[in-house]
């Protein structure tokens, strides 16, 4: 690499994701889930903040998979859903 | 996208071929300068993937735009953000050198 004093450079340095990759979805197990997610991206615009509940179906699905682990299981608040699970635990007494 | 919220994006690639390929993906961002900011939770990068003959997945990668992108003034006029990404074909033993890794 060029030393520091090169302020001009404009050479991309890639950065590797904080929690690492994701294993590949072979057999579509999630798929259900991305298409609702893209649906509601489609019908809202494609405001990422309308869709967050369903972005958040969508990890859980890959945290759930028993056959073949697609995302490490991780408490979804610190995946910045933590407004959505208050959400989902303050509705789950009025279910029936 | 809101700078400081969790996001989810999809990719899709396909194996054309009747072969399988084994891939390994690298990414992009303009403007350069957002990049800095552009920050991945995971993601379908930096590790080698498979693709069987004719199959097609879906590459999801998620990620949050770091919040103090809205106190850099150099971000003001910037309203889009491309992020791409680039395949290449993994060589049986070779290493990829990847800066920064």
């Amino acid at each position: 690499m060029s030393t520091a004093m090169n302020f001009s450079s404009k050479t991309f340095t890639p950065r590797p994701p904080d929690k690492g990759a994701f294993p590949l979805d072979h057999f579509g197990e999630c798929s259900a889930f991305k298409e609702q997610f893209m649906e509601c991206l489609r019908h809202s615009g494609y405001e990422s903040a309308a869709c967050r509940q369903r972005a958040m179906a969508y990890l859980e699905c890959r945290m759930d998979r028993r056959v073949a682990q697609l995302m490490a299981n991780e408490p979804l608040e610190k995946l910045g859903f933590k407004d959505l699970i208050k959400e989902k635990s303050d509705e789950k007494p009025d279910k029936s | 996208v809101v700078p400081g919220e969790t996001a989810l994006a999809f990719y899709k690639a396909k194996n054309p071929t009747d072969k399988p390929i084994i891939g390994i993906s690298t990414y992009n961002v303009i403007p350069f300068e957002a990049g800095q900011y552009f920050n991945k939770i995971q993601c379908f990068c930096f590790e080698e993937q498979r693709l069987n003959p004719q199959e097609e997945v879906d590459m999801p990668v998620f990620f949050y735009i770091d919040p103090d992108f809205v106190e850099d003034p150099k971000m003001a006029k910037v309203d889009l953000i491309t992020l791409s990404y680039t395949f290449f074909e993994a060589k049986e033993g070779q290493k990829l050198p990847l800066p920064g890794y």
